[in-house]
């Protein structure tokens, strides 16, 4: 069950606190959460749709939920909230944002007005953004820690504001299993596991090198799984993405209507086509153990990840299961290219979340947050300039999430 | 009556094969070569006034060449511009494509012909491509196309497919009304309900490369190293793209034994380059190269490297780096290639 609170207006003020939609932050305490012998210096700020805001450099996202104080529930093996059951409280379209420099992290744009606005999860939510500067001779590692401690532990603080106030709504959740005469669908989620800033984690720890496995989707709900992904900024999923899993959800909203749903696996992403092989027909083997007859396949990062779909998705087609893979085309700005890198031979069936070359006019903004410079192009921040749909946070959405799509007739 | 010119390469005018690969734009008049029989199926209503030529790697290879025969082509002032058959060679259908593009661009009415796996077609911008057959054997019906998309065009008509038009529709973005993972649910229950033909997506065709031959003499051949690993000096003084590559770079090695920590680095996105940075031999193998050609195992290396970042590049932009390469490597005498890959 999520207890759903929408948040109407955003602010800064003495305490953090939460009335009738509006969400008040106390900037000292939010720094104060974030704060480590790491960072020498943190800085809170509030971005919101519609605001003439540029956010550059952005690393994850976060969506404030939790089921008590302290964390209580939420996040388990980052922040020291105890186990806890009952409703999940959510901050329905706010996210704490995370924008500063470190190594190997591809530059993230996110615009909270003009035309890249609606194509990420995040033009449209109210952000709170993290802005940092690590300590002197700081370790990366430790900086990108951090961080990411820092945001969910803020996070889970948002939502608890929160805790005693009547949600807007309540949304019953749908556990996966069988339901006679339905169709049983389930969804495998790809994780780029592929090492320091190219990670991501379950219940705390680095996926990279793990077996495929079932995982309850409540939990990712609840924020077992954590992204310190930084690859290919449209082609990422940040932590905000998992916790509203939007193939689960897609195939929840639709349980015992048409179909059942029928779970979760996660498989981790390795580097080596060899392992891609091993780790797919893993998966499809867990996949026909569990009783599905047909799976959503979804991924992240570049190229090489289209491997980790199709190999798969004839895995799964070899054995009798429908695959469904959802792909970003990498077609050229014109869309005249081959669409796909690395296509499945025996399944066909794909969905298309859009060009990742696609050409994008965005506007001067008033105020750039996460850097002073879009280093892609060596350009202020905050001027006009032209960016491929590659460079807005989540726009190609790998795990669902958006409308963007391609067709050859327009 | 119209005035066309036809662009043509040095084989097809009858200059020489690869010998004559590097010769200069060059415009003589009326038609030559298969433009004799291209002017025969135009009839007495059109006449190719023009013939300009430019040899292979340094019209692929020269970035001012395109420039050069246009500016040829324009002398001639012609209605429009007839580039072809390059059928698969990738270099001519480069040219082809670049000619046809430019003088479609200046104003000019053009169409190239070509086989539709020719790198070329990615490179016509607004120019209509025709198809032809594979090689020059399949000339005659190749000039039947041609002839039949010049006068069509010359009429005020669009081509369509039933001309021969080549090329990949375009796939353009849009806003569907529902999301990507709403979308997959349908096409799963599609895919139970027993559709098998339902895609957002069609499946791509991928290219076949044939190797080349093996290198004769290669202990007396110069050798090239060539990288998508982004490996470039220390302060990127090219602006190298990390990701999504545009272009690519060429740095020297002459007179450089080894790649030394801290003067190269690679900026590729898409891994890690701690180890990379700590060696710059693991990208760029200089120093066994290097002891290849001390021993006598390779003529020579190369005196430049040629450097891009695979990493999300485009298809389009790494068949025209590939084509590129080839021609700028022919034509500065490199006769192999080692491509190191990350």
């Amino acid at each position: 069950m999520r207890a759903v609170h929408r948040v109407q207006s955003v602010g800064m003020g003495e305490a953090t606190t939460w009335r009738d939609g509006a969400l008040t932050v106390s900037a000292e305490e939010a720094q104060a959460l974030v704060s480590a012998p790491c960072l020498a210096d943190v800085r809170v700020s509030w971005a919101s749709p519609g605001d003439s805001v540029r956010i550059v450099k952005v690393l994850d996202v976060v969506e404030p939920r939790t089921k008590g104080p302290g964390g209580a529930g939420v996040f388990p093996g980052w922040i020291d909230g105890a186990p806890a059951d009952g409703p999940t409280h959510v901050l329905r379209t706010a996210a704490v944002v995370v924008a500063g420099y470190l190594p190997r992290a591809q530059e993230a744009v996110i615009d909270m007005s003009g035309p890249a606005a609606e194509l990420s999860p995040f033009g449209g939510t109210h952000n709170l953004v993290i802005e940092f500067t690590p300590g002197p001779g700081a370790d990366w590692a430790d900086v990108d820690d951090a961080l990411r401690r820092g945001s969910l532990a803020l996070a889970a603080r948002l939502a608890e504001a929160a805790l005693d106030a009547p949600p807007d709504s309540e949304e019953s959740l749908a556990d996966p299993g069988p339901v006679d005469g339905l169709p049983r669908i389930g969804a495998v989620t790809n994780l780029q596991t592929q090492g320091l800033f190219k990670d991501v984690f379950v219940r705390g720890e680095s996926f990279n090198g793990r077996a495929p496995a079932l995982i309850d989707p409540a939990e990712i709900d609840d924020g077992a799984v954590v992204s310190g992904q930084y690859g290919h900024p449209s082609l990422r999923n940040p932590t905000w993405v998992h916790q509203n899993h939007p193939v689960a959800n897609a195939l929840r909203a639709r349980h015992g209507r048409d179909l059942a749903f029928a779970g979760v696996v996660l498989a981790p992403e390795p580097v080596s086509a060899s392992e891609k092989a091993r780790i797919s027909a893993e998966a499809a083997r867990l996949c026909a153990d569990a009783g599905f007859d047909a799976v959503i396949l979804t991924k992240e990062g570049g190229g090489n990840a289209d491997a980790d779909v199709a190999l798969k998705m004839d895995a799964l087609e070899d054995m009798g299961i429908a695959a469904i893979g959802l792909f970003a085309e990498m077609a050229g700005p014109d869309g005249t290219g081959p669409p796909i890198v690395v296509a499945p031979e025996r399944a066909t069936a794909m969905i298309s979340t859009g060009n990742y070359d696609t050409r994008l006019d965005l506007p001067e903004m008033e105020r750039a947050l996460g850097g002073e410079e879009l280093a892609l192009l060596g350009v202020p921040a905050t001027s006009a300039m032209q960016l491929p749909t590659a460079v807005i946070l989540a726009s190609l959405s790998p795990l669902g999430w958006g409308r963007l799509t391609c067709a050859q007739d327009g | 009556m119209a005035r066309i010119v036809h662009y043509l390469n040095q084989f097809f005018i009858g200059a020489g094969g690869e010998d004559a690969a590097a010769s200069p734009p060059a415009s003589q008049p009326g038609p030559v070569g298969p433009g004799r029989r291209l002017a025969q199926l135009l009839g007495d209503e059109h006449e190719i006034v023009a013939t300009v030529s430019c040899g292979d790697d340094d019209a692929a290879g020269r970035p001012e060449a395109i420039a050069e025969i246009v500016a040829l082509v324009q002398e001639a002032q012609p209605d429009l511009v007839v580039a072809g058959p390059a059928f698969t060679s990738g270099r001519y259908g480069l040219a082809c494509a670049r000619v046809a593009a430019a003088a479609k661009a200046a104003g000019l009415d053009a169409v190239a012909a070509m086989h539709p796996d020719n790198p070329g077609i990615d490179e016509a911008g607004a120019a209509p491509v025709v198809a032809s057959g594979e090689a020059a054997r399949l000339m005659g019906p190749a000039l039947d196309t041609l002839s039949a998309a010049v006068k069509k065009i010359l009429a005020g008509e669009a081509l369509t497919d039933a001309d021969g038009l080549v090329g990949l529709a375009p796939r353009l973005p849009r806003m569907a009304d529902r999301s990507a993972a709403e979308r997959a649910v349908d096409l799963a229950l599609a895919r139970l309900a027993g559709d098998r033909e339902a895609t957002e997506v069609p499946l791509p065709r991928f290219d076949k490369v044939t190797p080349a031959p093996p290198v004769e003499d290669l202990a007396r051949a110069t050798v090239a190293i060539v990288t998508e690993g982004a490996l470039v000096p220390d302060d990127n003084p090219g602006a190298l793209e990390s990701a999504r590559a545009t272009k690519w770079l060429r740095y020297s090695l002459a007179g450089r034994d080894e790649l030394k920590p801290g003067e190269w680095r690679s900026v590729h996105g898409g891994f890690s380059t701690v180890w990379a940075n700590a060696d710059p031999h693991r990208i760029l193998p200089l120093d066994a190269a290097r002891q290849l050609e001390r021993d006598g195992a390779i003529g020579h290396l190369h005196e430049e490297y040629l450097v891009t970042a695979g990493n999300g590049t485009s298809v389009a932009n790494a068949r025209r780096f590939g084509v590129e390469w080839a021609a700028d490597l022919r034509h500065s005498g490199a006769r192999a290639a080692i491509l190191t890959a990350t």
